[in-house]
């Protein structure tokens, strides 16, 4: 019995010594990373991507866009005369794997900023360790939500145009085209509702005689047979799609079938190249909002990111999401260059709390402040022309929302 | 009523599908004890083989009869390597082995094909007009196929010595090793059956839904859930279970809600469970303690 309690003691006190020595060790890895800045050759730089599993799609095509304009950016001399190493892992879409990630990105690499990541609640997961602890800023991530910019979160800066600014941007185009009655066909979970949810009172605040209704419908729905008797049943003039691309697909293939001819609207995950694949000639005259120019316009930006994705990621597709790669990448590096001295943490996130009017070319015009965290909230428009997302016009702001 | 014909129509050839899944299941569990999750990812390896040869100019034909066989070569293989060494009525291990390989399945089709969704093309294309309602061609394909491998499944198991050497065994292993029919044989056959209509299931189902690496993950679950309802053990209730899931699944988004049609359809089936456990065709089992 003494034995025993003697052995408890003695392993609870060499695991409160091992403790102690983790919280230390932790403390200090904060310290070092804070303070950490890329050497005079080198400016290294990290970032979580799926880039296996259910999401893979998008995180694949966004690091070999960053790619791309990582390595133009290195061969045509770097960032004042640094060159930019980004080190991307794979966190396949686990916020737990993105925390154990993002300790190897802060503690071992000591990257100064994590660029071009992916995910939102992969991202909150890791927020408390690396803008919290390590205080190193995450920059341009792929998702988010309104609540990450309001109030705006010490390190953290996006370039994506809200969902919520997505929906109200095609619920003002939708009213201008003419539509009375706007049926809104979204999935049922949560983050798919509160963006379904914008369309009504921006619709409203255009022309107060809108009707607008919705139509939830089951997450990862493939027989849309149904839900296209109902939306001919609701007889709306308009109808704005608030689904994941195979599931747009599966409604436009459907429609065409049961012969629904109706203007349809949708926010940027639809404007995606695996639209066109899976609905073919049924996704003609899809009118979508997307982040940036279309990627087969014409455009000396867009031909520029066609152009080194050729050369530098032979065999990967030049689409929308390689796009918002390059895009981010591409900020990142405007902004960078402003750095005077070291390039570090700090710096960096002072620099984003200057940068106004960054122009990539190919997407919209960015600016933040040190009240203002996110750096557009403009979208593109793009319609299906011939089997090929086309931009009409130039980059358009929506409406306020509320 | 034309969009009643439509409704039924689509939830008959989802269950036609979940039909012919379903009865794979119940052939692979019934001779082998094992309740096989990996089916839907093996079969989704076969599609992608079929969607390649496709691209590279194959007659679609050829494509889905590509699709079966290296859906059964596949199946085959890992019965041979990582089932067949667990020994006979270990269930729970060959259930989490088939998981993981499963998870494999679905890693390999993404490393080799990548992750983006394709097209996966349809037999036939366009629609057939009755009582007003415009109904696709390829869902009356579906019906018909599916009603075509599963009269001949019921042929097989019924009227043939095959057949009856598979039920045999089924009923007690040891005692048909006795009379001597070769139970490794016919597990094996009962695998290669299985998974063809897994194959043949999925390749009426992927021209709606396109092709992913987890395309069939979700047809699995409701065949899973047809089983249980028309009861785990026979094959007409695989059958019937399947197509009362897929009929029930569209008329409640049709006329319940297009969001609630899951859990209308599973608290059917948990009411039906409740009253009859063994489900609609399935033999209660006793045991001693």
């Amino acid at each position: 019995m003494f034995r025993t309690i003697s052995r408890f003691r003695r392993v609870a006190g060499t695991t409160a010594v091992l403790a102690a020595l983790a919280l230390t060790a932790s403390a200090c890895a904060g310290q070092d990373s804070a303070s950490a800045s890329s050497s005079s050759a080198e400016i290294h730089i990290g970032a979580w991507l799926p880039l296996t599993g259910s999401t893979a799609t998008y995180g694949v095509a966004e690091k070999v866009g960053a790619d791309a304009y990582f390595k133009m950016l290195n061969a045509q001399g770097g960032i004042n005369g640094r060159k930019v190493e980004w080190t991307v892992k794979d966190n396949a879409a686990d916020p737990q794997q993105t925390v154990q990630i993002a300790r190897e990105l802060v503690g071992q690499d000591k990257v100064v900023a994590i660029v071009n990541a992916n995910g939102t609640a992969q991202a909150e997961a890791a927020f408390p360790f690396v803008l919290n602890q390590s205080k190193v800023p995450v920059l341009n991530e792929v998702g988010g939500t309104e609540n990450w910019y309001k109030p705006p979160r010490a390190g953290l800066f996006g370039t994506q145009t809200l969902y919520e600014d997505q929906a109200a941007a095609v619920a003002a185009w939708a009213v201008q085209d003419g539509a009375k009655k706007i049926l809104v066909v979204h999935s049922d979970p949560a983050a798919f509702v509160n963006v379904a949810e914008q369309v009504a009172p921006v619709a409203k605040k255009a022309d107060p005689s809108v009707e607008v209704d919705r139509l939830p419908v089951k997450y990862q729905t493939t027989d849309y047979t149904p839900v296209i008797s109902k939306v001919k049943a609701a007889k709306p003039q308009a109808v704005i799609l608030i689904l994941t691309s195979p599931e747009a697909a599966a409604f436009l293939k459907e429609a065409k079938l049961q012969g629904l001819s109706l203007p349809t609207y949708a926010y940027a995950p639809v404007a995606a190249e695996s639209t066109i694949a899976l609905a073919k000639d049924a996704a003609e005259g899809l009118k979508a909002v997307q982040l940036v120019k279309a990627p087969s316009d014409d455009d000396p930006a867009v031909k520029e990111f066609r152009t080194a994705m050729a050369k530098y990621e032979p065999g990967q597709t030049a689409g929308f999401l390689a796009l918002w790669g390059w895009s981010n990448a591409k900020v990142f590096a405007e902004i960078a260059k402003t750095v005077k001295g070291p390039v570090t943490a700090q710096s960096l996130t002072a620099a984003y709390q200057k940068a106004s009017k960054v122009d990539t070319g190919v997407s919209p015009v960015m600016s933040f402040s040190a009240s203002s965290h996110l750096g557009t909230r403009s979208v593109q428009k793009v319609v299906v022309k011939n089997g090929v997302w086309t931009s009409v016009g130039d980059f358009y702001t929506p409406p306020a929302r509320g | 009523m034309s969009q009643f014909l439509l409704v039924l129509v689509s939830g008959v050839a989802s269950g036609a599908v979940y039909g012919l899944m379903g009865l794979g299941l119940v052939i692979i569990y019934r001779a082998t004890d094992v309740v096989n999750f990996a089916m839907a990812s093996l079969a989704t390896l076969g599609l992608y083989v079929a969607v390649s040869l496709h691209d590279r100019g194959v007659a679609t034909v050829f494509g889905l009869l590509a699709a079966v066989a290296v859906t059964v070569a596949a199946g085959l293989l890992v019965r041979e390597t990582v089932i067949r060494p667990l020994g006979q009525g270990q269930l729970f291990s060959a259930l989490v082995v088939t998981m993981g390989v499963s998870l494999i399945a679905e890693n390999l089709a993404g490393s080799v094909w990548g992750e983006q969704p394709r097209d996966f093309p349809s037999l036939v294309d366009g629609t057939v007009r009755w009582s007003g309602a415009a109904l696709p061609v390829q869902s009356l394909v579906t019906i018909g196929v599916a009603a075509l491998a599963m009269a001949l499944v019921g042929y097989l198991f019924a009227r043939t010595t095959l057949g009856s050497a598979m039920r045999a065994v089924a009923e007690s292993p040891a005692t048909a090793r006795v009379v001597g029919l070769g139970a490794q044989r016919l597990a094996r056959i009962s695998w290669a059956l299985g998974l063809g209509l897994a194959a043949l299931a999925g390749c009426l189902y992927a021209p709606r839904s396109g092709l992913a690496t987890t395309a069939l993950t979700a047809p699995l679950f409701r065949a899973f859930a047809g089983i249980f309802l028309g009861g785990l053990t026979s094959m007409y209730g695989a059958v019937v279970g399947g197509l009362a899931i897929g009929v029930l699944d569209n008329l409640a988004a049709n006329y319940v809600s297009a969001s609630f049609r899951d859990t209308f359809v599973f608290s059917f089936t948990v009411l039906v469970l409740l009253i009859r456990p063994q489900g609609l065709f399935g033999t209660r089992t006793f045991q001693r303690v």
